[in-house]
């Protein structure tokens, strides 16, 4: 560190036994779970309330998880930090957004006739159970 | 020919006396972004629903005491409104959201997947993975549910993104490889992984021989004491140890993580160092100060237990400081808190 003239001597040696230890220590997971993905965007973010930042700090504190994924996305915020902010398109609404959800549905159900028709099939069903339902 | 998705109406269980004070506040926001947006079909209704769901979930949750109006109202100051305006649009199937969200925010998608992923088809695989979860095909109750119903608005949706991203890689290499633990995995994506590092295992032996009975005494006494140090130290000081020590997060990667003049670590710390900047970006040299200063109490702590419980005195403390850090460059001193050999 560049300031390690201005530590004592003593001061200097415990950083190195300090990172020895928390080095040496076994890497743990909290028992309660982890915390999700909102809560870990917003913790980097600095965009946590105080009453929320403490119990989200306590669980870094024990979970070598979490606590990668923060340091992880700290690099990565500041990998990104020049990109410009996103702003409105100020195109009108093209045809584009057909080929957009149509190529999600490609992706998902093979071809985009699947798709609807996988669509119509799911929404006939859950109408078909809801008679159902109705005429017990 | 579109599939209109069923609107997302999110539960809510909050306080009626909260939700009635909170509402004026969350009307004025509606409008904000409805007047911005009004093609993305948002009702109030939902956009309430949302917010109060998130008040009640997180902050209502994260105490026992209860909320104040006060505290509501400066939460929902620092929603981002406008990203949780489009979230819940994409997730209600809103077409020109849909448009929206990919022309802003798919570039920067691909980027960040890039930057993470070993390989241009992992980076590719991941960003159809991500779209399919954000458009949704988990079916519950006849609602389609999306991926964007988990975003809350607490933090940008750029960053939310970035964090479903890192987790879908995560997802992504654990599939392709059947026995690594969690951290192992976590430990190989991204720049974090050029820094991983295990302690060496023990040697067989361990108790690789003392000279004499006093070095052994020293040992014992340190390790007890710098790991009670530790625990001793409260939970903002252990979390920057760790991130500067374990996570080796650089001192201005630590700075970009308190950079929000609003980040409760950075009001902690300036509190608890008497330290505050002008305001603006946090220098590296005030995290060095609250490194100094931890390390300044982890000191203290370290001696005060030398001294109380094992009666050194400070000559004493000296030489185990020396004898230590001699031990560290044979590896010798921590080498058994890995194994679980010593706690």
């Amino acid at each position: 560190m560049s300031n390690i003239e201005k530590m004592n001597p003593q001061e200097t040696q415990l950083q190195g036994l300090l990172a020895e230890y928390l080095t040496s220590r076994k890497p743990s997971n909290a028992s309660t779970g982890h915390l999700d993905q909102d809560t870990l965007a917003a913790f980097t973010e600095g965009n946590l309330t105080e009453l929320e930042a403490r119990s989200a700090v306590s669980h870094l504190v024990d979970c070598s998880f979490c606590r990668h994924i923060t340091a992880e996305l700290v690099r990565l915020e500041l990998q990104f930090a020049e990109e410009p902010a996103p702003s409105r398109s100020q195109e009108a609404q093209p045809a584009k957004i057909s080929e957009v959800l149509s190529g999600l549905l490609t992706k998902m159900f093979g071809t985009s006739e699947n798709a609807v028709f996988a669509h119509e099939d799911k929404d006939k069903e859950v109408e078909n159970e809801k008679k159902d339902e109705k005429e017990d | 020919m579109f599939i209109i998705l069923r609107t997302v109406q999110p539960e809510t269980q909050m306080d009626d006396a909260l939700l009635k004070e909170s509402a004026p506040r969350i009307a004025a926001i509606y409008e904000q972004c409805n007047a911005d947006q009004p093609n993305f079909g948002v009702s109030e209704d939902c956009f309430a629903a949302s917010l109060q769901k998130t008040i009640s979930k997180y902050l209502a949750g994260a105490s026992s005491e209860p909320v104040t109006t006060e505290q509501v109202n400066d939460f929902l100051d620092q929603i981002q409104a406008a990203d949780l305006f489009m979230s819940l649009a994409c997730a209600n199937g809103n077409e020109r959201a849909w448009w929206e969200f990919d022309t802003q925010h798919r570039g920067y998608m691909e980027r960040v997947a890039r930057h993470l992923a070993k390989t241009e088809a992992d980076a590719q695989e991941v960003i159809d993975t991500v779209y399919v979860e954000l458009y949704g095909t988990r079916v519950v109750d006849g609602e389609r549910i999306s991926k964007f119903s988990t975003y809350s608005g607490r933090g940008s949706i750029r960053g939310w993104l970035r964090t479903v991203i890192w987790h879908s890689l995560v997802d992504l290499h654990r599939a392709g490889h059947d026995e690594v633990s969690l951290d192992e995995m976590t430990e190989t994506i991204g720049e974090g992984a050029t820094h991983a590092a295990f302690a060496e295992q023990p040697s067989d032996g361990e108790g690789a021989m003392i000279e004499s009975i006093t070095r052994d005494r020293f040992r014992t006494a340190t390790v007890s004491a710098i790991g009670n140090a530790f625990a001793s130290l409260e939970d903002h000081e252990k979390l920057l140890l760790l991130y500067y020590h374990v996570e080796n997060l650089k001192l201005r990667e630590i700075a970009k993580l308190v950079e929000n003049e609003a980040s409760p670590l950075r009001g902690w710390f300036q509190r608890k160092t008497q330290t505050r900047d002008a305001g603006g970006r946090t220098h590296e040299s005030t995290v060095m100060r609250w490194l100094e200063k931890t390390y300044a109490r982890v000191l203290e702590l370290f001696k005060t237990e030398l001294v109380n419980v094992h009666s050194f005195s400070q000559a004493e403390i000296e030489q185990c400081l020396e004898m230590a850090t001699q031990d560290l460059t044979a590896g010798n001193l921590f080498a058994g808190l890995k194994s679980g050999q010593i706690s």
